[in-house]
């Protein structure tokens, strides 16, 4: 089998197994498994990333979802009163509006994937892609990432900080309640 | 060109190294059990066959399954945490251009199997729809996103003299200098990540004894097995590769490379699994601070030190 | 030879996976089994497939132990341990082991499971009828007894209800009950908790009701025997050592350090006047390994003020509370002894003082001499004064609650166990609605 036939099945079961994982997330009325078929779509996405010779790419793509797709499993369980779907309900809101919204998006990007012209050159495989990422980078897009470097990592110290246990007031535990606006009366003396 | 073995022999050649290792770390937990307990050393022959003999009780026994489980995900758990360590342990190179696989990414490809082993867990303690491995399963989520950005930042430090992300490049840069030396905060800090992601002993906190096994609590027979047998794997594999990354991999006088790897691996896994039998388990909430508000500085402070020194 | 029976001799080899139950009378029997390397004692019904019933179980516990029984992997079987005990079991078990020499037991144990593997016996039936736990209602889409998301009671089982948590945010929150055959908690102790995620909101602990009749203990402790006959001063304060460590190893192996708590119960089953400098050297040993510091640091804190007036034992003394019978009894006078009190109140410091406290027993155990416990003064034992009809896990358990509560749950557990309850006194308890009232 050559080289291109390889790649060529590789890449449509990865694109399939995409678009089912993908359709799947919609279909099963459990929350943590609709979060993991996502995650599988995307790990679908990153490994034809990975078949693009964009290895670094693909390969983090992977790695960030895993833990986005988690978390935003664990948010779900927290906050849904029935994320298994074990109680008998409907499981899905503004039905009418997602499915249009979905159809629009669906259009509008097989008009793009059919009507652009995408580039067609195979890479030389000499060039390291990782290096020439690095290059990238750190050269003439230094900017744009040092912008988004700064910006997430104020996120994290944002989030750590709603996160802590002391309040503005108090501590977590004691419900860090502020103090109350009206004076109390002393008793006399 | 990099390193690549075809495929049939890259699936057996790291079968092979995984039961290898899986018994090894059978073999040292259960000589380190017999010394903390202060018990004789006659009972060679017990350390050495017990973990078969186990095997072999996990297999008659039977599976259960609980009421409303998500049977095809409790399935899956064991076998993806057990492909994530095989992942992990193809990427780390045996000798000077051998190593099953060497992608030019080699250690990302790494980090996403050590950030996938969380999904693993999740997946684990979520299917039996009983409370303590739902417990457990919360407890790892928090556990291994607190590990995470301090592990991928010990490694980094290491990518930084080699200059490129692949794992045979980083070994090839320790050539004058093992890494631990040069980088000093990064192994202990990756020993204890390792042992927090494997969630062994004092970091045992999905599988723990306060959540009576945890996410382990509703495994019987070879779902159980499987399980075990993948968490002493993963440990193995993180082993091996703190051996490529920070101890200098094949480099050492004397011996040929691959026994220099299996030795240093083999030393890294005496301290790591050893530590189950040493310290208490963690308490969650003061470990997740000591994550962020600790060792992140301390990963922090190790990568601008080396980058400094290499300026 | 066949495949399978050769994978079945190779495992009637290996340490056979045991869940203890500890009746009234055989906590202490069943503590130590730890240091038999042929069993092999898990903390999961799941993980065993030999159910050991030691003692006498109550019947008020008939159905939580059936459902522990259905529990156990297959091939399973229950074994009952009888340790003096004429009580059988509520559920009547397989096989039936009337010495009470541990080995004989193992032996018994590890000849069962060969025998079950092998076919020559069966493995037990479940014993609870498989059965809906909710029959069909008829009402709702889906016969749940209810419309919309949170009607009915859809396969028996409440709906998580949300509630506020700390943040402010509104969480779902689980109500369970644990308990009465939780690890390392005294047989008996059921904790309904309200858990949102692993913090525990509230906690109530919940007894058998007035009716039940009470369990007889055939099985005499030195402590019990001291309330009624003279008992020499050095074989109490060497059952109070053996106590304490044995305390420490439950508390270890709570804490997954299994190896040094056989370490542990060997010392304390060899328990001896002259090893005072061995506790020493077990106190840098736990030290070394966190359990006397990070891992018990602050956690379960009780103020001295609750504790005061309690008599309950080393839990008053660790927060500092000077309070021990052993000061007004007159065969102590004269031994030089001085309660130790620590402050802090936490789990770690009530570790300390049984460690120090075990120290000091056997140094006390050397000093006595011929002295003998007058059974008309009052009595201190391990757990704290301790009379007829007023036991120390009765003065204990009704503070547990306050404790508990905003607690996350391995601190919970950590705390439990540093309160080192009694089981016989446990099982004893009985309250008219099943709730202890909180003081």
């Amino acid at each position: 089998m050559n080289r291109s036939l390889t790649v060529d099945v590789l890449f449509w079961c990865f694109a399939a197994g995409s678009v089912l994982t993908g359709y799947l997330v919609f279909r099963t009325d459990s929350m943590v498994r609709a979060a993991f078929w996502l995650l599988a779509s995307f790990v679908g996405v990153g490994a034809i990333l990975v078949l693009l010779a964009a290895e670094f790419l693909g390969v983090v793509l992977i790695l960030m979802m895993a833990g986005e797709m988690l978390i935003m499993a664990v948010v779900m369980v927290m906050f849904m009163m029935n994320p298994a779907g074990l109680n008998p309900m409907f499981m899905v809101h503004q039905h009418r509006f997602a499915v249009a919204a979905g159809v629009v998006s669906f259009a509008g990007l097989s008009a793009v994937a059919l009507t652009v012209d995408f580039p067609d050159q195979p890479v030389d495989p000499a060039v390291d892609a990782t290096a020439e990422l690095g290059f990238e980078l750190l050269g003439d897009s230094m900017l744009v990432f040092q912008t988004a470097g700064v910006a997430l990592l104020a996120t994290m110290i944002g989030a750590i900080a709603l996160a802590s246990r002391n309040g503005r007031f108090g501590t977590a535990d004691e419900g860090s309640l502020e103090p109350a606006l009206d004076i109390e009366e002393l008793e006399s003396p | 060109m990099r390193a690549y073995l075809d495929p049939g022999a890259a699936v057996v050649s790291v079968a092979v190294a995984m039961v290898v290792g899986v018994y090894v770390v059978a073999v040292i937990d259960g000589t380190a059990g017999r010394l903390a307990a202060g018990a004789g050393r006659s009972d060679l022959g017990a350390v050495l066959l017990d973990p078969l003999r186990t095997v072999a009780l996990l297999l008659t026994q039977r599976r259960r399954r609980t009421e409303r489980a998500d049977a095809p995900g409790w399935a899956l758990a064991p076998g993806l945490l057990g492909g994530l360590a095989a992942t992990g342990l193809a990427v780390v190179p045996v000798g000077p251009g051998t190593a099953v696989a060497d992608p030019s990414t080699g250690f990302v490809v790494f980090a996403t199997a050590i950030a996938f082993v969380m999904i693993a867990v999740f997946l684990h303690g979520w299917s039996p729809n009983s409370l303590f491995p739902l417990i457990g399963a919360y407890r790892y989520g928090a556990q291994a996103l607190s590990l995470q950005i301090p592990f991928l930042l010990a490694m980094l430090a290491t990518a930084l003299p080699a200059e490129s992300l692949a794992v045979m490049d980083i070994v090839e840069a320790q050539a004058d200098l093992w890494n631990v030396v040069r980088q000093p905060l990064g192994l202990p800090l990756y020993l204890m990540v390792g042992v927090g992601v494997s969630f062994w002993g004092p970091l045992n906190l999905p599988d723990g004894a306060d959540l009576i096994g945890g996410t382990s609590a509703e495994d019987a027979g070879t779902d159980r097995l499987a399980w075990e047998l993948a968490r002493a794997a993963m440990l193995f594999s993180i082993a091996a590769m703190g051996a490529a990354a920070f101890l200098g991999g094949w480099w050492g006088p004397l011996l040929p490379g691959p026994v220099w790897m299996a030795l240093k691996t083999l030393f890294l896994l005496v301290v790591m699994v050893s530590s189950r039998h040493l310290v208490a388990r963690v308490r969650i909430e003061p470990f997740v601070v000591a994550c962020w508000a600790v060792f992140i500085p301390l990963a922090l402070v190790n990568i601008f030190v080396s980058g400094a020194l290499l300026l | 030879m066949g495949l399978r029976p050769a994978v079945e001799r190779v495992a009637a080899r290996a340490p056979v996976p045991v869940f203890a139950v500890a009746g009234a009378g055989a906590q202490a029997q069943v503590d130590d089994l730890l240091l038999q390397p042929r069993l092999h004692l898990v903390d999961s019904p799941a993980a065993a497939n030999v159910l050991l019933i030691a003692g006498s179980v109550p019947a008020h516990l008939a159905g939580e132990l059936a459902r522990l029984h259905d529990g156990v992997s297959r091939p399973r079987l229950s074994l009952w341990w009888s340790l003096g005990s004429s009580v059988a079991p509520p559920m009547p078990p397989a096989v039936e082991v009337l010495d009470a020499d541990p080995s004989v037991l193992v032996e018994a144990v590890v000849d069962t499971h060969r025998r079950l593997l092998f076919g020559e016996l069966t493995s037990s039936p479940p014993v609870l009828p498989d059965e809906e736990p909710a029959p069909w209602r008829g009402i709702g889409p889906y016969g749940q007894g209810g419309t919309g998301m949170t009607g009915g009671v859809p396969y028996g089982r409440p709906m998580a209800e949300v509630a506020p948590d700390r943040d402010g945010l509104r969480l779902d929150q689980l109500t369970v009950r644990i308990g009465p055959f939780f690890a390392r908690f005294p047989t008996g102790l059921v904790l309904e908790v309200q858990l949102q995620g692993d913090v525990v909101q509230q906690a109530h602990v919940v007894v058998a009701p007035e009716g039940e009749a009470a369990v007889e203990v055939d099985v005499p402790t030195t402590f019990r025997d001291a309330l009624n006959t003279p008992v020499p001063v050095s074989v109490l304060e060497l059952e109070r050592a053996r106590s304490h460590l044995r305390s420490i190893a439950s508390a270890l192996v709570a804490h997954q350090l299994p190896s040094l708590a056989r370490r542990v119960l060997r010392f304390a089953s060899n328990v001896h006047p002259d090893q005072s400098e061995d506790v020493q050297r077990l106190h840098r040993l736990l030290r070394r390994s966190q359990v006397l510091g990070w891992a018990t640091k602050g956690v379960g804190p009780i103020p001295s003020d609750q504790l005061e007036g309690t008599a309950t034992g080393p839990v008053a003394r660790a927060s500092g509370v000077d309070q021990d019978e052993r000061t007004t009894d007159p065969a102590y006078l004269g031994l030089g002894f001085e309660p130790i009190v620590h402050d802090g109140g936490d789990a770690r410091a009530r570790m300390a003082q049984r460690l120090a406290e075990a120290g000091q027993a056997l140094q006390l155990a050397g000093r006595a001499g011929d002295r003998h416990h007058d059974p008309e003064a009052s009595l201190e034992s391990p757990r704290g004064r301790l009379a007829v009809g007023d036991l120390p896990a009765q003065r204990l358990l009704p503070l547990l609650p306050a404790v508990l509560e905003g607690m996350e749950w391995g601190d919970a557990v950590s705390t439990v166990v540093s309160l080192d309850l009694d089981t016989d006194e446990v099982l004893a308890l009985r309250s008219p609605d099943r709730e202890l009232p909180v003081p």
